[in-house]
């Protein structure tokens, strides 16, 4: 059973791709939860939704490629540009006009994007472990080939298209072992798998092509043209971005970075209270 | 002494009256607190102030009509155009051009006069206690108001609230005492009651009547329809049990605004006085959900992942704290290497713990002086102690307020606070702001009052240790551990008063005791000598050390030990005299005279204690239980009116049979010197004074990690 249900849900069709979403509470102001990747759809969300509701208009769909959403097979389906839109076609279709904006991992590209290119319909944003590329990849991801094949890939070298056509599931549990580096996480990886495997490895490797192959400068440029109140938060045992990207991004845009000591990838699935917290006081910060 | 001085002050003029303001600090947003003038002026926010100061830019106003504002006699200067014309302007003089209005009872109209009038400059309104005819008065303040201008045989009562009252002699002062008894029904609120009397008195009964006739303030449906002009948030705050205004009046002011309304149970018409550290977050609170609690770089420890961290606080006011609580944390670390100490503490122990390389938490440097109020209540030799420690309540709620604000932050599991009167007050005050365990340490329990205090300081001592056991009694969890620096027999054979139980039962109820706790190891026998011989004292010389400690209050008993040098070197050629008098006094400013050595701070003093022939010390406790414990000859002059050193700490050093007690005002030259020849060098037989006081102690605190 979930904590809460939506008061409302629906689809946005865009270029015939079925995106799913849904609408909790009414205050203001409105907080959409970004996608994190493709691996796991808006259920990753659940330890804020019931909390943010209370307090305001949240607003999450499913990623392109998870979910309740429809798989294209095509990589130019999942470009920066593609999930942005989504995510503003999501906002009208639930009739917000501005909110703030909180995502994960690589959903700082996006959030990124529509505050630098939407600024009317964005309020503030926090990025929590955020991928923005602005840092080189941490030294054991260094190994990584993702297109070429490797024989018998251990460790990073697993995060490689041929091998997620086979030996999905296998990726899935190494992978999650590193977004949860914090002792005693089982319940979130298990939740995780389960998120992943409504997914297959064939559609995770569009996701992963369409992203665009943008610079720390192209990074840059963006931050630089976000106004909003900016949040980061970034775990110091974070193995999957390293916590300098998050220090780069707070400092690139201007804005306040939280530390959380021992934390990993994901942290509002972790540390769900202090996260919660962080999140509404910006939200509040943004109100009036 | 006040906890936070202004950094600017001055005063607007409008058609030759003249209206005082003053600005703390400067951050955002403003807050205009707006006093009830005249009946009380710009010190009635003195609890929440300097607290509200480090946030924001607060100013505050006296009203016209006290203070240090002029005090016209024409009621037409009363006038709420008036008033606000003058809330503006001080706003203008400010540089401010929005503010939140903090207004308290009959200040509450000219607020949202203000607010409906000049929208753009006010950003929203706490109303305390408000005094608006939203709803119906209480019966007793509408029949005075009706009786107001008739000439009343015996007034009493509501009916002293009245002109021909005010007017005959001691009648406005008869009127204040019984109108603010009424206003704090909180027990313990002497000092509120004493402070917001005085306020009162600071202004003229034809002031007082003036501003009456003048006020005009909007009946009822005037009222509604002001409400109703107001656009801006609205908070408002009133105590269950106000006798000026009745809650109905504060419920239907928000609900007339769309405000909030916080009730404070139990509370009277003066929380800002009474419960200055809930009306301060309350305040803050405000603030925050109107601008938005400021976002701040900084970092959060998961829980499981932190080390285990304690604050110490160790109480300025004396030296003598500071080297037990060091090596209290120095065994406390022996028992648990991973603990970190951080310490809030201000001068002169962070000299302490600087040189002995302990950390010192940056926000200590947001810390009111205590030492420095202590200072300034002293004069000659005489500190009425208890009435210093009633007067230095702004200062204890400030730098409570930032000890909150670490410990929130901070995420200690444990605090210990060694005469820490400002945590173990307002935690048992505002239980639900405890954090982490708690350990409370002192060298005495119970006020006592000075003989010719009388009947009234014997009440209002009874009435602290009254509170101080229904503190303990009612929240038993705030103390996790409570250790007295001493043994039950240390403790005075006398009760709280009243009937109240006796000290020493109470307190081996509800305290620890790890014996004394020195700080140092006083040196053997064999090791007298060749300590003398580093400090370069001969043999052949009797060596008298005199301190009065660090404070700077002792130059009285100084001045009277110098005069009697002559005497004294004349009964005792071998006299070698050392007058240590502290950082805080000039050595120079002393006569010269040939074999007596004058310096100002000693590193190491009690090394010289240790090895001196005699010594002549004020009553404090560490200096006197040092001498106790090295077995040295000394007289001591307990301060006059100090009820610890007069009191508890002559009973301990009795029980030790340790030093001579001297009556400062009794003794002349003549006696000291006498003093000196008969108690120089002789041998004594003092009680031991055990060694493991620090370790016992830490054990007793480190089950609590």
């Amino acid at each position: 059973m979930r904590a809460r249900y939506p008061d409302a849900d629906g689809i946005v069709v865009r270029e015939g791709v079925e995106i799913r979403y849904e609408r909790y509470g009414q205050g203001r102001p409105a907080i959409l939860l970004l996608p994190a990747w493709s691996l796991v759809h808006s259920r990753h969300w659940k330890m804020q939704v019931p909390y943010l509701a209370r307090h305001f208009t949240v607003v999450c769909f499913d990623g392109r490629g998870s979910g309740g959403s429809d798989r294209p097979a095509d990589a130019s389906a999942y470009s920066d540009a593609v999930f942005a839109s989504d995510a503003l076609a999501v906002m009208d279709a639930a009739r917000i006009g501005s909110a703030v904006l909180v995502s994960v991992s690589r959903g700082a590209l996006w959030a990124l994007r529509l505050c630098a290119e939407h600024p009317d319909r964005v309020l503030g944003s926090v990025f929590i472990a955020p991928t923005a590329r602005l840092m080189p990849p941490l030294a054991e991801r260094r190994v990584e080939r993702f297109g070429e094949v490797i024989d018998d890939p251990v460790g990073w070298q697993t995060y490689n298209a041929h091998y997620w056509k086979t030996h999905y599931p296998e990726f899935v549990a190494f992978f999650l072992g590193r977004i949860f580096t914090e002792p005693h996480s089982t319940k979130q990886i298990e939740d995780a798998t389960g998120w992943a495997l409504e997914t297959d490895g064939e559609t995770l490797t569009a996701a992963d092509r369409g992203i665009e192959r943008c610079d720390a400068a192209a990074t840059r440029r963006l931050a630089a043209r976000v106004a909003c109140p900016v949040l980061v938060i970034h775990g110091t045992g974070d193995a999957v971005r390293g916590y300098g990207e998050g220090e780069a991004l707070a400092r690139c845009t201007g804005g306040a970075l939280v530390t959380l000591e021992g934390a990993g990838h994901f942290p509002h699935a972790r540390d769900p209270v202090r996260v919660n917290l962080l999140i509404k006081q910006l939200a509040d910060r943004v109100r009036r | 002494m006040r906890a936070r001085l202004p950094d600017r002050a001055g005063a607007i003029e409008r058609d030759g009256v003249r209206v005082a303001f003053e600005i703390f600090g400067d951050g955002e947003p403003a807050l205009l607190l707006v006093p009830a003038s005249p009946i009380t002026h710009a010190r009635s926010w003195k609890g929440i102030v300097p607290s509200l100061a480090r946030r924001f830019t607060v100013v505050t106003t006296d009203g016209r009509g006290t203070g240090r504002s002029d005090r016209p006699h024409a009621p037409e200067c009363y006038a709420p155009a008036e008033v606000t014309a003058d809330l503006l302007m001080v706003l203008d003089a400010a540089g401010v051009d929005q503010a939140i209005l903090v207004a308290h009872c009959h200040a509450v109209p000219w607020a949202l006069r203000l607010a409906a009038d000049h929208p753009a400059g006010v950003g929203g309104i706490v109303a305390i206690a408000p005094g608006i005819a939203s709803a119906p008065p209480y019966p007793y303040a509408a029949d005075a108001e009706r009786q107001w201008a008739d000439l009343l045989d015996a007034p009493n009562g509501w009916s002293m609230r009245n002109r021909s009252c005010w007017r005959r002699d001691g009648g406005y002062r008869a009127w204040v005492e019984f109108f603010f008894g009424q206003q704090l029904p909180e027990p313990h609120s002497t000092k509120q009651y004493e402070d917001t009397v005085g306020w009162a008195l600071d202004t003229e009964a034809e002031a007082m009547i003036a501003e009456r006739e003048g006020r005009a303030a909007p009946p009822a449906r005037e009222a509604e329809a002001l409400c109703g002009r107001v656009q801006c948030p609205v908070r408002v705050v009133h105590g269950s049990d106000d006798r000026c205004q009745p809650v109905a009046r504060g419920r239907r002011l928000a609900e007339l605004t769309g405000g909030d309304l916080m009730v404070l149970k139990g509370a009277g018409h003066l929380p800002q006085s009474r419960d200055p550290v809930k009306v301060t977050r309350l305040i803050t609170e405000f603030a925050d959900e109107l601008t938005g609690a400021p976002m701040r770089t900084t970092t959060w420890t998961r829980g499981p992942c932190r080390r285990p961290r304690a604050l110490y606080l160790s109480s300025p006011i004396g030296l003598g704290h500071a080297r037990r609580d060091v090596a209290v944390a120095r065994e406390l670390k022996r028992l648990r290497p991973e603990l970190e100490i951080d310490w809030l503490a201000q001068h002169p122990v962070t000299a302490v713990l600087e040189a002995e390389g302990e950390h010192i938490h940056p926000a200590s440097q947001w810390l009111a002086s205590e030492s420095a109020h202590i200072a300034s209540e002293a004069a000659g030799h005489d500190l009425h102690c208890f009435q210093a420690l009633r007067r230095m309540d702004e200062i204890l709620v400030a730098n409570f307020m930032v000890f909150q604000e670490v410990v929130e932050e901070g995420c200690y599991d444990l605090v210990i606070g060694d005469e820490a009167w400002d945590v173990d007050y307002y935690w048992h005050e505002n239980p639900e702001l405890k954090r982490g365990q708690n350990v409370w340490l002192t060298d005495f329990v119970g006020y006592l009052p000075m003989p010719d205090g009388g009947e009234r300081e014997a009440f209002l001592t009874t009435d602290y240790n009254a509170e101080m056991i229904e503190h303990i009694d009612r929240y038993p969890w705030i103390r996790d551990q409570a250790i007295f620096v001493g043994n039950d027999e240390d403790i005075v054979p006398r009760t709280f008063g009243g009937d109240l139980p006796a000290i020493r039962d109470w307190t081996t109820r509800h305290f620890s005791y790890p014996g004394y706790i020195t700080g140092f190891t006083p040196p053997g026998p064999d090791e007298v000598a060749p300590l003398r011989a580093q400090l370069g004292y001969r043999d052949d010389e009797l060596v008298c050390v005199v301190a009065i400690g660090g404070s700077g209050v002792g130059r009285a008993l100084l001045d009277k030990v110098v005069a009697a040098y002559p005497l004294a070197k004349k009964a005792v050629p071998e006299l070698r005299t050392i007058v240590v008098t502290g950082p805080r006094i000039d050595p120079a400013g002393f006569p010269g005279r040939a074999g007596l050595e004058l310096r100002g701070y000693v590193h190491r003093l009690y090394e010289h204690l240790c090895a001196c022939d005699l010594a002549i010390v004020q009553g404090g406790l560490t200096t006197t239980m040092e001498l106790t414990a090295a077995k040295r000859p000394f007289l001591y002059f307990p301060l006059g009116h100090h009820f610890e050193q007069n009191f508890h700490v002559r009973h301990r050093l009795d029980r030790y049979g340790a030093g001579t007690c001297m009556d400062y005002l009794a003794t002349d030259p003549d006696l000291i010197a006498a003093r000196i020849a008969e108690l120089a060098g002789k041998p004594v037989s003092y009680r031991d004074v055990e060694t493991d006081g620090a370790a016992r102690a830490a054990r007793l605190i480190a089950e609590l990690v």
